[in-house]
């Protein structure tokens, strides 16, 4: 199958034999329509004896005379000079002796019968004696004489057919009914005629009709097998070529060559050209009269290279198509794509990215122009229009920019505001507002990054200060309960006592120490459960003071509170909302002045609760409520109390996990604890 | 003469607890990783098993599986990890107790008698409920919690509890209605009968009163639970 697609030899033969075959499917087509009446019968020697040739003979005499008075028939009105209405005939008045009568010379013939270019007529009008003819003559009667005896004559006179055509004969003719071949129609005239004999040998159309009919004479069903034949044979050369034709021997895919690289339209115009040339040329030569052996030759090679442009250019459009080239091959097509590319050249440097002044001094002036055009089209109404409508549409264009800036300000302010989870469609947006909108991405990406490692690294810190504290913690037990054991033994002396009881007292602050320790840094982290529920902080406070009683009496504190009467509901983690609470009791027990009053308030605000806790430092706080807050975190200086100093930073850390605020005063020596929750 | 075996890596502690525990006429025997304990728990007869979990060999949770499959005895857990996570693995893997280090002596103490008593005793006492069948009625009962309102005695693990008549209304109240969950205000006007006035952390002041009193680790309860911000039950215990 390859080697038969990529056979030259076969191709070429193809080429070869495309012509030869419709050259034979001509001849045969042409016999057919000369001979189809005739069937199975031997037709007549000569050509000029069959039925076709008789007919047309016949129909162009009855045309003559049809056309010499037009439509009208109106023989006394006749015109036979210049402005003749016919639009078909022209004649000519010329003046003859020997004839009484006045004589039209056809000057210009525009039947269109084939004989009517080899006949030669008398036509006589028998009413009036006018004769119509195109013969140039000097004495008529003789010519008429001559028209009778010659060979291949025709003659109509007072109604009996003379001839030598048997086929158009007195017997032939009266078999003829139909009124366009009725001799009927040449009632009123007499008409002499005849074939000039030299004309058949000379290069003709008849000469063409008469050599058909002589190649095939005696061999009249050849044309039934012929045109299938060549037909057929026609066909399956001409698919195989189109299947065939680009593909060459060890090579991939459509092979294009020189002729398919020309512009398409330029190839057509050219070829259609020629093929033009030759058919006129083909045509004129059949008509022009000259010797038969010069016209085959020319006829054969219009015909060739006739054929060898349509082979050519059939050719060339299919391997272009089977290419996926034919559109790309248009020369407008290539001129279209120019324009395409010069246009969006020109678009990119409008739109260039990094050069924002250009691209808006173009925008900017491309209004301009465009308004100012518009407005010179303002008197048409349409005008006023479109202007406006460009207006409107510029105005949109504007805002939507706008719109665009304001979501990339406010991705920014979110970033602004410690909200780094943000993302902006760089899809959506186009230039500049692009590379933005990438850039703000990228520092978003990098912040969250940050976060996440950042949380990432207080949970190991968690993990790890959780893992220290077990071990520590084993060996304190130890401590502890040998401690606790020592001081069970009967020593009696006091200054061994004193020793275990700071033993005692430092073994149990360093407990509390690493307990709070792995709790500040739990809770620091997040890392904790939170189950959150609606709780009432009123009877939390109540519960909390019940804890506290005695530690708080023992110091002889005073508790004053302000409630509200009625429930103060909040959503919290009780547990953890206890350890709260607890831790700034705790507080207050431990560093509140002794015999002093504690003041607590719970308020409702609108959308708030407010608590808040006062009470006045035994000690000098010779530090500000921030670094209170952050010792833990800081490694502070002054670790000279009982508590580990971790307990008002958890207090913070809790408070805030549940979403409250946690606030520290000192004002002199008054301390103020300050809660603010969101109200259920 | 009851006997204790006591499992942790540590010499040391297991020696402190022998002290203490001697002292209050426990037989020791010890064990220093979940290998030996469970050989121990074989050769003796042993009524109560104080285990650490972070051990060589066998860890805590592994041994008490292995003790789990075929013997209901006491098991105390004992370790550093003080986490929730860790304390409800310890409970749910069949622990009876769990004591966190470093630990208060007493607490221990208090907690191995509750549950010696808890496992010797009172199988002993549930032989002759039957006799009691008339009093139970008027018998309040949560756990080993006991509240007979006959002879207004109230005992834990058959010790004698000494409340207050105020303490002793508030329990009953609780414990009639075990489960339950009451506000202050809530228990104000069920126990005095009478409109709340507004000053009512009294009440707190009692309940915590009647944990330090029944509850071996009042900040731990196990009886009379806390509910903070809401208020206060009493857990109902099979």
């Amino acid at each position: 199958m390859q080697d038969i697609k990529e056979s030259i030899l076969l191709k070429f033969l193809c080429y070869i034999l495309i012509p030869i075959m419709i050259f034979v499917l001509a001849i045969s087509m042409i016999d057919v329509s000369i001979t189809s009446q005739y069937g199975e019968m031997e037709g007549p020697e000569e050509y000029i004896e069959t039925e076709e040739f008789g007919r047309e003979y016949l129909l162009t005499l009855i045309y003559k005379v049809q056309d010499i008075y037009g439509d009208k028939k109106e023989r006394s009105n006749i015109s036979v000079n210049k402005e003749n209405s016919n639009p078909f005939n022209h004649y000519d008045e010329i003046e003859d002796k020997s004839y009484e009568h006045p004589v039209y010379y056809e000057v210009i013939n525009y039947s269109n019968t084939m004989v009517s270019q080899y006949i030669n007529y008398i036509i006589i009008d028998k009413e009036n004696g006018n004769m119509f003819t195109n013969i140039r003559s000097n004495n008529y009667p003789e010519e008429i004489d001559k028209l009778k005896t010659e060979k291949t004559n025709w003659s109509y006179q007072d109604g009996n057919i003379t001839t030598n055509i048997n086929a158009i004969n007195q017997e032939s003719t009266k078999y003829m009914t139909s009124s366009s071949y009725s001799t009927d129609n040449l009632e009123g005239y007499d008409v002499y005629s005849n074939i000039d004999p030299n004309m058949l040998s000379y290069s003709n159309s008849l000469y063409v009709q008469q050599t058909v009919y002589n190649i095939f004479k005696g061999h009249e069903n050849l044309p039934a097998y012929l045109i299938p034949l060549s037909a057929i044979s026609i066909i399956i050369m001409i698919v195989y070529l189109i299947w065939a034709t680009g593909h060459e021997k060890g090579k991939e895919g459509i092979q294009l060559n020189s002729i398919d690289r020309i512009s398409y339209e330029v190839i057509s115009i050219v070829i259609m050209f020629v093929i033009g040339m030759m058919m006129s040329f083909a045509v004129a030569s059949v008509e022009s009269q000259i010797p038969q052996k010069i016209l085959i030759s020319v006829f054969l090679l219009c015909y060739l290279i006739g054929y060898a442009c349509l082979a050519v250019w059939v050719s060339t459009t299919i391997r272009r198509i089977k290419a996926k080239q034919f559109f790309r091959s248009f020369l407008t097509y290539k001129v279209c794509r120019w324009i395409k590319v010069t246009i969006e050249k020109i678009f990119r440097k409008v739109t260039d990215k990094e050069n924002t002044n250009r691209k808006i001094t173009i925008i900017y002036w491309g209004f301009v122009v465009i308004s100012i055009i518009l407005a010179c089209t303002m008197w048409s109404g349409i005008g006023l229009l479109v202007l406006i409508a460009f207006w409107i549409w510029a105005y949109y264009k504007l805002l939507q920019y706008n719109k665009k800036i304001q979501k990339i300000n406010e991705a920014l302010r979110n970033i602004y505001e410690g909200n780094p989870n943000v993302k902006l469609n760089e899809e959506e947006l186009e230039g500049t507002l692009k590379i933005m909108a990438k850039y703000i991405n990228d520092i978003a990406g990098g912040f969250t990054n940050a976060i996440e490692q950042s949380l990432k690294s207080e949970r190991l810190k968690t993990e790890l200060i959780t893992n220290v504290s077990h071990d520590i913690k084993t060996p304190l037990t130890s401590i502890i309960n040998y401690v606790d054991l020592l001081k069970k033994e009967d020593i009696n002396n006091a200054q061994i006592e004193q020793y275990i009881a700071v033993l005692d007292k430092k073994s149990q602050r360093l407990k509390k120490l690493i307990e709070d320790l792995v709790e500040a840094s739990k809770v620091s982290s997040g890392n904790v459960k939170l189950n959150m529920e609606v709780i009432n902080l009123k009877e939390l406070l109540n519960q909390t003071i019940g804890e506290f009683e005695d530690k708080l009496e023992k110091k002889n504190l005073k508790i004053e509170m302000d409630l509200p009467n009625e429930n103060v509901l909040i959503k919290a983690d009780n547990r953890y909302l206890y350890r709260v609470i607890e831790n700034v009791f705790s507080n207050i027990s431990k560093y509140a002045l002794e015999g002093s009053r504690v003041y607590i308030k719970l308020e409702k605000q609108k959308e708030e609760v407010y608590l808040e806790f006062k009470n006045i430092s035994k000690d000098k706080l010779n530090i500000s409520a921030e670094e209170l807050m952050q010792r833990f975190v800081r490694g502070d200086k002054s670790r000279y109390t009982e508590g580990s100093g971790l307990g008002l930073s958890i207090a913070e850390s809790l408070t805030e996990l549940q979403g409250g605020k946690f606030k520290i005063d000192i004002d002199g020596d008054l301390f103020k604890v300050e809660i603010k929750w969101k109200s259920e | 003469m009851y006997n204790i075996l006591v499992v942790d890596d540590d010499k040391e502690i297991v020696n402190a607890i022998e002290i203490y525990l001697s002292q209050e006429g426990y037989h020791i025997i010890k064990a220093y990783d979940g290998e030996e304990a469970l050989e121990k728990l074989k050769e003796n007869e042993i009524h109560l098993i104080i285990l650490d979990i972070m051990m060589p060999n066998k860890d805590g949770i592994e041994t008490l599986q292995e003790i789990r499959k075929d013997k209901t005895i006491p098991v105390i857990m004992l370790s550093a990890k003080s986490e929730d996570y860790d304390k409800i693995s310890g409970l749910n893997t069949g622990a009876d107790d769990y004591v966190t280090k470093p630990f208060n002596p007493l607490e221990l103490i208090a907690r191995v008698k509750s549950n010696i008593r808890r496992y010797v005793d009172f199988s002993h006492v549930n032989d002759t409920n039957g006799k009691n069948k008339n009093q139970k009625e008027r018998v309040l009962k949560t756990g080993t919690l006991e509240m007979n309102d006959e002879t207004k005695k109230v005992t834990v693990d058959g010790k004698d509890i000494k409340l207050t008549a105020t303490e002793y209304n508030i329990l009953k109240f609780l414990l009639e209605n075990k489960g339950k969950v009451y506000s202050i205000e809530q228990i104000y006007e069920n126990v005095w009968n009478e409109e709340s006035y507004g000053a009512e952390n009294i009440i707190a002041v009692h309940i915590r009163h009647i944990r330090e009193k029944i509850e071996i680790n009042p900040k731990d309860p196990k009886y009379l639970k806390v509910i903070w911000g809401i208020g206060y039950k009493v857990e109902d215990i099979k």
